[in-house]
């Protein structure tokens, strides 16, 4: 009942040629928490808002379970006050004339639930949210963090199948928004629904979502489990994208030369590869450093080691080529040191020159 | 198949609301009591209508340059209207001079001094504005007329003196008072720009070693520049379409502007003629709003550079502290106080200007047997007086509501429409009546709606020509008033009514409108004030029997009645004042604040 499948959806603006959305596909099986993630400008956003009915496809579908909310060929387009989904939106967007309650009492006015059965519906999602002493206030005499509630706390009050999420936990603090997340948690654990989350904090997405599509220019990257997209990167730019420490690059066109990639190439000179290899990504938590040199290892020169609490940014240069190692213990190494790094062979994500992941 | 879905899709997408229709319906509307009156008056410049068949030798409905030959290069030119233009002129400069001299040593005063008492002063130096121009001219006409035109002796004439015509009529009076009804322009433009300017500017010219002289050269005066053109541009315009204090103080010795002119035109039936006057001072007025805008964009420009450190410093006055607070006071009892004295005292006299005891009467305002021809009994016995206030309750007030409301309702609509070519017409034609002195709008309604067009019978002489001429003419301030608050609203709270499964209807009563409320009485209630205050617009429209109280103040001026004249403008000044007050108080802000984003 509450999945929901984009299908060959386009999204553009005006007579521009570049679309804000390009051909989108993605299946989200009912009870999923997906997570669209992207750098701003990439589409998650409109996405959200096409599922919701605040935006129209340009081309393609929408179904919810059986059901057709768009079909552009079919001339099928439910207006989103009659798609009974959820959403909360960036700045929450409280009515700002209304109290809490009557905040949250609109929707189920409207739905003419009578007045007993309201007021215990309010009773109860105020309590879950912890906000029930700021019953009679103004929105505007709330903090952001009381705001947030509220407008979860008006979502919930619905009990939607399909819950919409456009980066809620942009506008808090960081302690805030560690409790939030595991409210949210908490909520889907409970509730079941299926849940769509906007964000572009991918800490945000890796720990909330059961399933993450990365999106960057309109198209979807990639879609998979948050480990998928982590171990499994489907192109250059996920793996770039995500990661908390940028992956290191090396570039093995043709013409390129240099430290890191002559040591590359020896690397995947033993290896059958279906295609040429363009660029080879290593995270810097795969980097193991020792003081002594071992198989397959590169000398190199520490620049700076920066503490992070609880791990260590090494900084190396290879011949004065930049790259860099994170690691868990303190490294017995400063600034100026010869140390060895290597990397173990499934730790290396290799690209083919057009940046798509080649399977080793 | 495929196509015809598509087809099908679109016309759902764009129709999920009826934002588009009301679109549509605000421009049929508008383009209707707006667009077509003004466009049928221009129309009317270069088509023979039927009384001048004869003259100009061609029939009904050609294409002609009769008029155009009849304004600006007929014998009767001169009269009809180079000698009105320059009279125009003559007093816009004047009180253009006038208001500057006055007004940059006020907003001076107010904004950068320690002025004892200078809060208070800037409030009452604006009442001016608050009260119709024409009631000063009224004032004037209490004090200094002569026997040239007869009728009550005036204060002067009681005391023994007998004013000359150049003191009584004419340019100096009429420019006089249109520059101290004015003043508060300069003291809200000039003293906004003096208090928002930037210190620190000033300050980094000192620290480079530059001088108090050099610096207000070139610092100060290219800043302030733009608020000071601002102000004239505005003065102009005003003067321009300003006919009540040339009604009262220059028609009565043939002394006649632009306004006056056109309004000769109209009464006359010369439609034609009319026409080419009011498309002039369409034009002169375009020109100088077309100057202020772009004006107001550049000192924009300057803002964004000035930064926030604004100007909290004052100069101090030392001992000439309280010869400021005078001249200030001098200021105010000449722009406000007397005159308001004036026609306040006379209501209660029965020679105006003699102080004995006997002569002091409530007769006036409550008296039963006067003795005079038409109006027997005191002014709040009259009932054409209770009519007319009547009248102006109802049409003023329903005109006001739904300037209000449809100014709220164009913000929606060009804030919401996915059609620019809609929102961009909305916008202009809305704006339009601004550009129109209300004599020339008034004209463009008698075009439109004297005769039967179509379904719509002839409105004149019903009180429906008032509503609606009013409504139209207020629109330039309710839709923008409309639009900013609704660009201030956002998406957000509708969107999220939308999701929360509210259709249409129900997001514009439960989230749009209650959100709305404060901008909303806001949007009725200053075009309420506005319209109580206004003369050109229905001098031209209203008939005895729809006669509200502007235009009964003046009836009773046409036949002489002066205490009973002035006791109606008292009333209306009092509703104005009270009105402003209430408005500043309920939205708390400032009459400032409105004047310089028109």
């Amino acid at each position: 009942m509450s999945s929901i499948s984009i299908r060959d959806v386009r999204k553009s603006y005006g007579n521009t040629t570049q679309a804000a959305v390009e051909r989108l596909s993605i299946e989200i099986p009912q009870s999923d928490f997906l997570c669209l993630l992207g750098p701003s400008g990439c589409g998650k956003t409109t996405t959200l808002r096409m599922i919701a009915g605040l935006e129209h496809p340009t081309a393609g579908r929408i179904h919810l379970g059986d059901r057709t909310i768009v079909s552009v060929d079919d001339g099928v387009y439910v207006p989103a006050e009659k798609r009974g989904m959820g959403l909360v939106f960036q700045n929450y967007a409280l009515w700002p004339h209304m109290t809490v309650e009557q905040n949250i009492e609109f929707g189920l006015k409207l739905r003419k639930v009578p007045k007993a059965e309201r007021d215990a519906i309010i009773g109860e999602v105020l309590k879950k949210l912890a906000i029930d002493r700021y019953r009679t206030r103004l929105p505007s005499q709330l903090s952001g963090g009381q705001q947030q509630r509220v407008a979860l706390a008006r979502m919930l009050a619905l009990k939607p199948d399909i819950i919409l999420l456009d980066e809620p936990l942009s506008n808090l603090d960081a302690k805030l928004r560690l409790e939030m997340r595991a409210e949210l948690k908490r909520i889907h654990q409970e509730l079941g629904s299926t849940i769509v989350f906007v964000t572009h904090d991918q800490w945000e997405a890796m720990t909330l979502a059961t399933t993450i599509a990365v999106m960057s220019e309109g198209q979807l990257q990639q879609l998979g489990t948050p480990d998928d997209i982590y171990e499994r990167p489907a192109n250059r730019f996920v793996a770039e994208f995500v990661g908390n420490l940028p992956i290191n690059i090396i570039e093995l066109g043709s013409g390129r030369s240099g430290a890191l990639v002559g040591w590359m190439r020896d690397r995947l000179a033993a290896r059958t590869l279906p295609q040429p290899a363009g660029s080879v990504g290593i995270r810097p938590e795969s980097v193991r450093l020792t003081r002594s040199i071992v198989e397959g290892a590169r000398e190199a020169r520490v620049v700076e080691v920066v503490p992070t609490g609880g791990s260590w940014i090494v900084e190396l240069s290879v011949d004065g080529e930049q790259f860099f190692a994170i690691a868990g213990e303190l490294p017995d190494a400063t600034r100026g040191d010869q140390v060895f790094f290597h990397v173990e062979p499934q730790h290396l994500h290799i690209f083919d020159v057009d940046g798509r992941r080649i399977a080793a | 198949m495929r196509n015809f879905g598509k087809a099908i899709y679109n016309y759902r997408v764009h129709n999920q609301d009826p934002t588009t229709m009301v679109g549509v319906g605000l421009v049929v509307l508008f383009a209707y009591l707006i667009a077509a009156p003004i466009l049928l008056l221009l129309s009317d410049a270069f088509f023979v209508q039927f009384a001048d068949q004869a003259r100009s030798g061609q029939s009904m409905g050609e294409l002609t340059l009769y008029y155009f030959n009849r304004v600006f290069l007929s014998a009767i030119a001169t009269d009809v209207f180079w000698r009105p233009l320059l009279h125009t002129a003559t007093i816009a400069f004047g009180a253009i001079v006038v208001a500057l001299a006055v007004g940059i040593p006020m907003a001076w005063l107010i904004s950068r001094t320690d002025m004892p008492g200078k809060t208070w002063f800037a409030t009452v130096l604006i009442i001016p504005y608050m009260l119709p121009s024409w009631t000063f001219a009224l004032a004037w006409q209490t004090l200094f007329k002569n026997r040239t035109t007869g009728g009550q002796p005036s204060w002067m004439e009681a005391l023994g003196f007998a004013p000359p015509d150049w003191l009584a009529y004419g340019a100096l009076p009429i420019t006089l008072i249109l520059a101290l009804h004015y003043t508060p322009f300069v003291i809200l433009l000039f003293g906004n720009a003096l208090r928002q300017f930037d210190s620190t500017l000033e300050d980094s010219a000192r620290v480079i070693g530059a001088g108090n002289g050099l610096i207000a050269r070139k610092i100060i005066l290219p800043l302030m520049l733009p608020s000071l053109v601002s102000a004239c541009t505005l003065i102009f315009a005003k003067c321009l379409g300003d006919f009540g204090v040339a009604y009262i103080l220059g028609v009565p010795v043939g002394y006649d502007v632009l306004a006056t002119s056109l309004f000769r035109a109209i009464s006359t039936s010369q439609t034609g003629m009319g026409a080419i006057l009011a498309l002039t001072i369409v034009v002169l007025g375009t020109i100088s709003i077309t100057l202020d805008m772009y004006l107001l964009k550049e000192a924009r420009r300057f803002v964004v550079i000035g930064s926030k450190g604004s100007m909290n410093r004052t100069t101090s006055l030392r001992g000439y502290r309280l010869p400021a607070a005078g001249l200030a006071t001098l200021v105010f009892l000449v722009s406000a106080v007397i005159p308001l004295l004036a026609l306040a005292m006379t209501t209660v006299m029965k020679v105006p200007g003699v102080f004995a005891l006997d002569n002091f009467t409530l007769a006036y305002w409550i008296g039963s047997d006067l003795g005079t021809t038409a109006l027997k009994q005191g002014i709040l016995l009259t009932p054409e007086f209770w009519q007319a206030t009547w009248n102006t309750l109802w049409i003023v007030g329903l005109a006001a509501l739904g300037a209000g409301f449809l100014g709220l309702l164009v913000g929606y609509a060009v804030t919401r429409t996915s059609s620019t070519m809609i929102a961009t017409f909305l916008r202009q034609v809305t704006f339009l009546p601004y550009l129109v002195p209300g004599i020339a709008f008034a004209a463009a309604y008698l075009s439109m709606f004297a005769v039967q067009r179509g379904p719509v019978p002839a409105l004149y002489g019903t009180p429906i020509i008032l509503v609606l001429a009013i409504l139209a003419d207020q629109m330039p301030f309710a839709s923008r008033a409309g639009i900013s608050a609704m660009m201030q609203l956002g998406h957000d709270p509708e969107e999220a009514a939308r999701i929360a499964g509210a259709g249409w209807f129900r997001r514009l009563a439960s989230v749009v409108v209650p959100i709305q409320k404060g901008a909303l009485v806001t949007g009725v209630l200053l075009p309420f004030i506005s319209g109580i205050k206004g003369l050109s617009l229905v001098v031209v429209l209203a008939v005895p029997g729809t006669d509200v109280l502007t235009t009964y103040a003046l009836r009773l001026v046409d036949y002489g009645y002066g205490q009973a004249a002035n006791a109606v403008v008292l009333m209306i000044c009092i509703i104005a004042f009270g009105g402003t007050l209430i408005v500043q108080k309920l939205t708390k802000s400032k009459l400032s604040d409105g004047l310089g984003g028109k």
